[in-house]
C-alpha cells in the first residue's frame, strides 16, 4: 500500500547506509555532526547531575549505539536526529539512574521507552511533513513556551521542577507545554 | 478494542522528554502497548525531541573520543534478544514479571490481591492489582497521583468501564469505588506515588493499603 518515501535529509540517509552497508565513512560524518550536538544535550543537565567527563561517556554510548542498532533504523518512520534524540535520551536516563545508585533490577530506559518496532509508519506524508517544519514551527512560538519547551526536553526537568526554577505556578507551566503543542500541532496541520 | 482512556499531553511530553518520573513512565510504556494512537502522539513528541537536538547548543567533543569509539564498534553487538511476549502484556511488565504464574499475591479485601513488583525507585509504588471477577474494592480516596492501566478484563466505577489499555490518572482527594465485570478477573497495573486510604473511621482502622510503603 504504502509507497516507501525515503527522507530527503542526508543524515537519514547516512544514517541508512550505516545500516545496510556497515559504512563507516558514513558513521564518522554522522558523528562529526552528531557528538557536538549529544554533548551539548548531555550538558544542559545541570553540571551537578552530569559532569564534563560524563558527557564525553555519554557521547561515546549513545554513538556506539547508534552503530550496533542502525540495521533497525527505518528513514519511512522517523528523521535520523529524532531516532537519535531517542538514544540518547535513553541513554541520559540510564546513567542518572546509575548515578542514583538505583538497586539493579535490570529495568533500563530502553526497556520503559521502547521503540515500537511493530507498528506501521502513521501516515508517511504528514510524518516527513512533521519533520521540516517542527523547526520553522517551534521558532515561531511565544519565548515562554519554546522556553519551557526546551527546559522539559533538553534539562530534562519535570513540570514542577520548570515550576520551582522559574517561580511559576504548576498550573501555569502545564498550561504553557499544552498550548505550546496545540499551537506546534495546528501549525503542523495548518 | 479501541482505548478510550489516554494520558493527557503533559505527561506525554515529559515521558518523551525522559523527564517524566521513572515509576510513571513504566504506566505510560504499558498503556503505549495497548494504544497506537498515542505511539502516534509519541512520534510527533520525539520527533520535538529531535529538532530541539538539532539545534541546541554543539560543544566539541575529546579529540581522542572518535578513535575510541571506532575501536569498540568491532567489538560483539550484544543486542538483548527480544523476547517474544508470553502473557500477551506490555514489554515492561513482562520485562519486570518473568513468570506470571509464579508472581506470589498478597490478600488485601476478599476480591483484592496485590503483587509488588520492583522497579528499582522509591518515588513510586509500582504493583499489580487483581479484583475477582465481580468483585468490588472498598470506596477509596488517594492522597497521591495513582496511575492505573487495564492488562486484562475490565473494571468499572461510577464513571465508566475501563478496558484493557486504558490508563487512568488520580489526583489526590478522587474517591472511586471500582468493581471488576462478572465475566471475568481484572488485572491491573499501579503506579502510586502516595499510600491510598480507604474513606471511613473503620477503614482507616483497618486500611490493608497501609502496607503499601515504597521500599
Amino acid at each position: 500500500m504504502h509507497v516507501k518515501s525515503e527522507r530527503n535529509d542526508d543524515w537519514s540517509s547516512l544514517l541508512s547506509e550505516v545500516g545496510s552497508n556497515r559504512d563507516r565513512a558514513a558513521f564518522i560524518r554522522l558523528f562529526k555532526h552528531f557528538a557536538p550536538l549529544i554533548k551539548g544535550y548531555s550538558l544542559s543537565k545541570t553540571p551537578r547531575d552530569m559532569g564534563v567527563e560524563n558527557s564525553d561517556e555519554l557521547v561515546q554510548e549513545v554513538m556506539l549505539k547508534v552503530w550496533q542498532k542502525a540495521p533497525y533504523f527505518d528513514s519511512r518512520k522517523a528523521a535520523a536526529s529524532t531516532w537519535i534524540y531517542t538514544i540518547a535520551r535513553n541513554c541520559r536516563i540510564d546513567l542518572l539512574r546509575r548515578g542514583a545508585k538505583h538497586q539493579n533490577t535490570g529495568l533500563e530506559a530502553d526497556d520503559v521507552w521502547q521503540p515500537d518496532e511493530d507498528n506501521e509508519p502513521y501516515s508517511l506524508l504528514q510524518h516527513s511533513r512533521d519533520h521540516d517544519s517542527i523547526k520553522s514551527c517551534f521558532r515561531q512560538l511565544p519565548v515562554e513556551q519554546s522556553h519551557i519547551l526546551t527546559k522539559v526536553y533538553m534539562e530534562g526537568k519535570s513540570h514542577s521542577e520548570v515550576a520551582s526554577e522559574l517561580d511559576l505556578p504548576l498550573g501555569t507551566v502545564k498550561s504553557r507545554v499544552r498550548l505550546a503543542l496545540k499551537k506546534l500541532q495546528v501549525m503542523l496541520r495548518g | 478494542m479501541m482505548v478510550k482512556h489516554h494520558p493527557n499531553e503533559n505527561l506525554l511530553a515529559e515521558y518523551a522528554a525522559g523527564s517524566l518520573p521513572f515509576g510513571l513512565s513504566i504506566g505510560i510504556s504499558a498503556h503505549l502497548h495497548f494504544c497506537s494512537h498515542c505511539q502516534h502522539r509519541l512520534e510527533q513528541l520525539n520527533s520535538l525531541g529531535g529538532s530541539l537536538l538539532e539545534e541546541g547548543q554543539s560543544v566539541p567533543v575529546d579529540e581522542g573520543l572518535l578513535d575510541k569509539l571506532m575501536a569498540r564498534i568491532d567489538n560483539p553487538i550484544e543486542m538483548p534478544a527480544s523476547s517474544a511476549s508470553r502473557f500477551n502484556l506490555p514489554g515492561v511488565v513482562e520485562k519486570l514479571v518473568p513468570d506470571l504464574k509464579a508472581l506470589r499475591w498478597r490478600r488485601l479485601s476478599p476480591s483484592l490481591k496485590v503483587s509488588r513488583l520492583n522497579t528499582g525507585q522509591d518515588r513510586y509504588e509500582v504493583a499489580l492489582h487483581k479484583i475477582s471477577r465481580g468483585g468490588k474494592v472498598a470506596e477509596h480516596g488517594h492522597r497521591g497521583q495513582e496511575v492505573t492501566v487495564v492488562l486484562k478484563g475490565s473494571f468499572s466505577d461510577d464513571d465508566g468501564v475501563y478496558t484493557p489499555g486504558d490508563f487512568l490518572l488520580r489526583e489526590p482527594g478522587d474517591i472511586h469505588r471500582p468493581r471488576a465485570t462478572q465475566n471475568q478477573d481484572c488485572l491491573c497495573l499501579s503506579v502510586v506515588e502516595a499510600p491510598v486510604s480507604l474513606t471511613g473511621w473503620f477503614y482507616r482502622l483497618l486500611n490493608p493499603f497501609l502496607g503499601f510503603k515504597p521500599s
